[in-house]
């Protein structure tokens, strides 16, 4: 059985948090409650086990603990399409990561798809696309792109 | 030995305070070692001899050789570990230890911070769309104000139409009351005389409507002039009973008028004005009101006019005497037709002359409107017949006016009175006869066709023809009037001109160029 570290990273409150529990226990909460630290949780895509950790998002307090993504094989970049700074945080979040474990395959989640006051264009994405990122459209409220994201990101790994 | 155990106690608290618990694996991730209170946070079957990747959700993907501190692992029990991974030699030790007070610390802290900040965020998306919603409703105001503008020229425009036809209107039937009145000195004509006055009255009731809808327009650009010149007070009420007579006759209500002087009272006021007030005022009075009477007071005191006009209708509201001065509003439920326009104008004019408008009422209980102006007294002299008073002073006129109505009655009413008038319908035209002929006086028009009467003005004066022009204009602007007088006319007329005004004028001019 093939077995993959996969690490969820973003600004806080975009949505990791959710996405994670929608795919792993089909499950949403409108309730915001803040992770601290992480929560690692387990899920099949296929035959694929993957080990999926939920880090506490960068923050105003703290950036991401770059420790956490030791022997990570891929990376879901969420960030939420209702704020655009954090679309644009990606950029810099990435940065952390490539530095401590390479440049490993990443899937991009604009998250919140749900919502209305959607605020993304074209300029705002362009650099998910010039890293050659699947970008997928979210909602973890109506699961909308949910497995086909963490499908995608497993395909990517290979 | 003794050394040892102390070391050994202290081990036991800190570990025990700690919730400290461990493993070992070897170098192929095979645990060698394990403290038995790994199961307090969940960690079930980390026991010698299995494979830590296996047993243990965190230890996936990392290696025996590299130190790494993870902080705030939730383990499976729920409660937050710390994790530090030591390497040493060939082997790694792996150290969990609680820190639950740390996050639930943490957790406070930091769920205040980011919703604060989301808080802040929504703030300044909110504070965006206020933004682009003021700007919006800034572009809805202009637009509003610009249809207010049209609206108000289109009525001035409007208004200035319906002038034009009404003044000829009246100066015509002028003449024929006149004709009628010489013909039947023996009072075979007396009816048609009567018929001929109704039409008369009529006509300067539409009239001072219409001069309402021109003020409207003026309401906000304090355009609306007030000149005071000698009037009888007296014949000015009568006059106005005489107007409004038959509207309340019309409605079977007593019409009362009682003034506090008699004929001749000779003040100084804009008659033209007061007489614009007083329709609009007893209009409406006998408008509303269905049964009873409708009543006017005047009397002088110290140089005061105070007037009042009283009825009986059916009284305003408190609520609606708020609303009542401004332009276009009527009780929804009157059902009385008008521009509902004239209190907003008269209490306008009321305050040019310096008086204020005052108005009370009370549902069911009729209405009263009163105000005061100056009205200073002159001697009164027995007036005599105006046209008698003129003196007659020969003289050759050009007349330039487009509107042939106009044009006629002008040059009928001069010829009467003996004086030689030629008529041209353009600017160009009046031009040219000023260039090759001798007048004495000129009355011109501005607005016509070809060249305009400013344009005339104009080439007159790089000509250096001086003969005196009076510019007749529909135009009481008085941003109008100054560009006429700066372009040197003699004198500015409003429309329409009463005859014996421009006579005055004329005997005046010729005596200055004498
Ligand atoms: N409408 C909507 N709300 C979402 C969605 N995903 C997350 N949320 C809400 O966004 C807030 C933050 O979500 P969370 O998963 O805790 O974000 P994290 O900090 O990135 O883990 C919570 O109140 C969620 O209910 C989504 O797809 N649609
Ligand atoms: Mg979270």
């Amino acid at each position: 059985m093939l077995k993959k570290k996969i690490c969820m990273v973003g600004d806080f409150s975009v949505g990791k948090t959710s996405l994670t529990q929608k795919f792993v226990n089909n499950v949403f909460s409108e309730k915001y409650l803040t992770t601290i630290g992480v929560k690692i949780d387990t899920a099949f895509v296929n035959d694929t086990k993957l080990i999926v950790w939920d880090v506490a998002g960068r923050d105003s307090l703290s950036p991401i603990n770059a420790s956490y993504l030791v022997g990570a094989s891929g990376i879901v970049l969420v960030c939420d399409g209702t704020r655009q700074s954090t679309v644009l945080d990606i950029k810099d979040i990435w940065q952390v990561v490539k530095k401590r474990i390479g440049e490993v395959p990443a899937v991009v989640a604009l998250n919140k798809s749900d919502l209305e006051d959607w605020h993304i264009d074209a300029q705002q994405t362009a650099y998910f696309e010039e890293q050659g990122w699947q970008t997928f459209e979210t909602s973890a409220k109506d699961g909308q792109n949910v497995k086909a994201l963490f499908e995608a990101l497993v395909s990517e790994i290979g | 030995m003794v050394e040892t155990s102390l070391q050994q106690h202290i081990n036991q608290q800190l570990f025990e305070k700690l919730e400290l618990a461990y493993f070992c694996v070897d170098q192929s991730m095979q645990i060698i070692d394990a403290s038995e209170n790994l199961e307090n946070y969940g960690y079930t079957g980390v026991v010698v001899g299995a494979n830590a990747d296996d047993c243990v959700d965190f230890m996936f993907g990392l290696d025996a050789y590299t130190e790494l501190d993870l902080p705030m692992v939730e383990s499976p029990s729920g409660k937050k570990v710390s994790v530090s991974l030591l390497p040493r030699d060939s082997f790694l030790t792996v150290l969990i230890s609680s820190a639950s007070a740390e996050a639930d610390q943490r957790q406070l802290l930091q769920q205040k911070a980011n919703e604060n900040e989301l808080l802040v965020e929504q703030q300044i998306k909110l504070m965006k769309q206020l933004e682009n919603a003021s700007e919006m409703l800034e572009q809805k105001n202009v637009q509003l104000e610009e249809a207010s503008r049209l609206q108000t020229s289109f009525l001035s425009g409007v208004s200035h139409e319906f002038r034009t036809p009404l003044t000829s209107i009246i100066g015509y039937t002028n003449l024929v009351k006149q004709a009628l009145q010489s013909a039947g000195d023996d009072g075979s004509e007396s009816d048609k005389v009567q018929h001929i006055g109704a039409v008369q009255r009529s006509s300067k009731h539409l009239l001072s409507l219409v001069e309402n809808l021109l003020d409207h327009g003026k309401l906000d650009s304090d355009e609306i002039i007030v000149r005071p010149k000698e009037t009888d007070l007296a014949e000015l009420f009568n006059d106005v009973e005489l107007l409004l007579k038959p509207l309340s006759d019309g409605k079977h209500i007593d019409f009362i008028v009682e003034l506090g002087f008699e004929q001749p009272m000779i003040v100084v006021t804009d008659d033209s004005r007061l007489r614009q007030c007083l329709i609009n005022l007893l209009g409406n009075a006998i408008k509303f009101t269905d049964s009873g009477s409708v009543r006017l007071t005047a009397k002088l005191s110290d140089d005061f006019l105070k007037v009042g006009v009283f009825d009986t209708g059916p009284g305003i509201s408190q609520e609606n005497l708020a609303k009542i001065k401004l332009p276009f509003w009527q009780a929804a439920d009157t059902g009385k037709a008008g521009t509902g326009l004239g209190l907003t104008i008269t209490e306008r004019i009321v305050e040019l002359m310096g008086g204020e408008l005052e108005i009370s009422s009370e549902l069911g209980c009729g209405t009263q409107v009163s105000f005061e102006i100056p009205a200073p007294q002159l001697d009164a002299e027995p007036k005599p017949v105006e046209s008698q008073m003129l003196p007659f002073k020969q003289a050759k006129i050009l007349l330039a006016e487009d509107d042939y109505d106009i044009a006629d009655l002008i040059v009928m009413m001069l010829s009467e009175r003996g004086y030689e008038v030629s008529h041209v319908d353009n600017g160009e035209l009046a031009l040219n006869a000023l260039e090759n002929q001798e007048f004495d006086f000129v009355l011109m028009d501005i607005h016509m066709p070809i060249m305009t009467g400013y344009d005339v003005l104009r080439e007159l004066q790089v000509k250096g023809i001086k003969t005196p022009v009076a510019i007749m204009s529909a135009s009481a602007v008085e941003s109008d009037r100054a560009k006429a007088e700066q372009l040197g006319c003699f004198d500015y007329l409003i429309k329409p001109v009463e005859i014996d005004d421009v006579i005055r004028i004329m005997n005046l001019a010729i005596d200055q160029r004498a």
